[in-house]
């Protein structure tokens, strides 16, 4: 009923409003504010921090964080933050391409250019000789690792130690996005309900293009799970999926437990966290944040750190 | 649960199928057959139907039906696709019963459940009930097989809080059935 409803309300905004939103200055869709690693790459990607590393550098592990769809390396900003001072693992924050620039950059951006600029810091990595690298990811970037690994990316290389998806989408929340075809060009641009400091981190408009865009990839991660995707040798893969998620339907989780395993055909982990938010490890800017919340947050940060360096 | 299923099945079928000995054949319609269908970007669920009308249902204009489709029968069929079942009644309005070509509205209430096979997810919504409208057209030539076409919208979906993920809003569906009684009639004619 509420999808409905969404879509009679999009249906009669679209066909009543122009198609290009109201973007401020105050928003990183208005192409004055930038994500901070476009100015400072080396304080976000360990290629640019470490390009040459010695060999004892080398041996360490590398988490390579990546964002969700319309976010910026924001997202992953509280683990590095919760992992200041250790010394034990390096991490690198992409901003995935089409990101953390401006609304024409967004609008014209392909789920492969989100993908590529993941794929650039794992190359960039490898070829520096990393021998020892993890994918961590939230939301989308979920489904672009999973579909790096069923289109066989990963086949003629060194294989990440881990895959850890947060809160990874396969099925969306919001069932409306699976008639964005249909829809979306009447549409033109959806706005997201975000706070005015979100709005400097989030796209608060997000192009019907990038919606179908993103439902293109969720489709094709979707079939690569149902035929089946199996993961590199010694390559492990953990989902933490909020066990209600108004982004994500947590029905993604199933999907991918059914759908991926283990090189040595056993199953992957799941855990199933008690929270209401999508991407519950970020709690920043978030109007209303319990102990749980943080409790969750912290649980999660500690795990992946102990299945990164186990 | 397969208990209930099975109810619903036995019930169903074999309520259409005593309403149709009960009443002359020529004056009432059974059709029965498959109903291949198809969610928008998800799934596709196939399985069974049947639906009986007569005389005194708005002069064979209201028809009372039954159908169960699954994606055991669709894209889970040999792939990891998720297990999920649909149990519909329905009723169906045709507006131009003598036509060749007859505009159909459909009214379908049913249940709706998943089969997560793990005890992993067992707190995850995986029922619902269904309601969904449908509209098309159903080609009806003075012969037993009928072909009907139709798009429907499930009223009740997942949203990630409530209700099973999988259930998606829009669907189109296509039933090839075959009208049992008509060769009766046929032959009784002839006697």
């Amino acid at each position: 009923m509420k999808t409905a409803f969404s879509l009679f309300v999009f249906a009669i905004i679209g066909l009543s409003c122009s198609r290009e939103p109201t973007i401020t200055n105050e928003m990183v869709d208005g192409g004055t504010l930038f994500d901070p690693s476009i100015y400072k790459p080396e304080l976000y990607l360990v290629s640019k921090a470490v390009p040459v590393p010695t060999a004892e550098q080398a041996k360490k592990p590398v988490i390579i964080a990546c964002h969700g769809y319309s976010a910026t390396t924001f997202e992953w900003d509280e683990f590095r933050a919760w992992a200041n001072g250790r010394a034990d693992f390096y991490l690198s924050q992409v901003l995935l391409n089409g990101h953390g620039r401006s609304y024409e950059e967004f609008k014209k951006s392909t789920w492969q250019d989100w993908q590529s600029a993941i794929m650039a810091e794992y190359d960039a990595l490898t070829k520096a000789g990393y021998q020892h690298i993890s994918l961590l990811s939230s939301s989308t970037s979920g489904a672009l690792l999973l579909e790096l690994v069923a289109s066989g990316y990963f086949a003629n290389r060194m294989a990440p130690r881990n895959l850890l998806l947060v809160d990874p989408i396969i099925i969306p929340s919001d069932k409306s996005l699976s008639l964005v075809k249909a829809l979306g060009p009447m549409l033109g641009y959806v706005e997201a309900k975000q706070g005015a400091a979100e709005d400097k981190v989030y796209y608060h408009f997000r192009p019907q293009e990038t919606l179908q865009q993103l439902q293109s990839l969720l489709t094709v991660v979707r079939r690569d799970l149902e035929k089946g995707i199996t993961l590199p040798s010694n390559c492990n893969l953990k989902v933490y999926k909020s066990k209600k998620d108004p982004s994500a339907d947590p029905v993604s989780a199933v999907l991918i437990y059914k759908g991926a395993t283990l090189s040595n055909g056993q199953p992957i982990d799941v855990e199933l966290i008690d929270s209401e938010l999508h991407v519950y490890t970020r709690l920043n800017l978030r109007e209303v944040v319990t102990n749980q919340d943080r409790q969750n947050q912290t649980a999660t940060f500690t795990n992946i750190v102990f299945r990164v360096l186990r | 649960m397969k208990t209930y299923r099975l109810m619903f099945l036995f019930v169903g079928f074999s309520t259409l199928a005593s309403l149709g000995q009960d009443r002359p054949s020529k004056d009432a319609v059974l059709d029965v057959g498959i109903r291949l269908q198809k969610s928008i970007n998800l799934y596709a669920e196939n399985g069974i139907t049947a639906q009986y009308s007569n005389q005194k249902l708005a002069s064979k204009r209201l028809l009372l039906g039954v159908s169960y489709v699954t994606s055991r029968l669709g894209t889970a069929l040999n792939a990891n696709a998720i297990k999920q079942d649909n149990f519909l009644t329905s009723a169906t309005y045709l507006f131009q019963p003598k036509w060749l070509v007859q505009p159909l509205v459909k009214a379908n209430v049913g249940y709706f459940t998943a089969d997560y096979e793990s005890e992993l997810f067992k707190e995850l919504p995986h029922t619902s009930l269904l309601a969904s409208p449908e509209f098309g057209l159903c080609y009806c030539p003075r012969f037993p097989l009928k072909v009907t076409a139709s798009i429907g919208y499930n009223l009740l979906t997942g949203n990630g809080i409530v209700g099973p993920g999988t259930l998606y809003p829009v669907f189109v569906q296509t039933s090839l059935t075959w009208d049992v009684l008509m060769k009766t009639t046929k032959k009784k004619s002839t006697n």
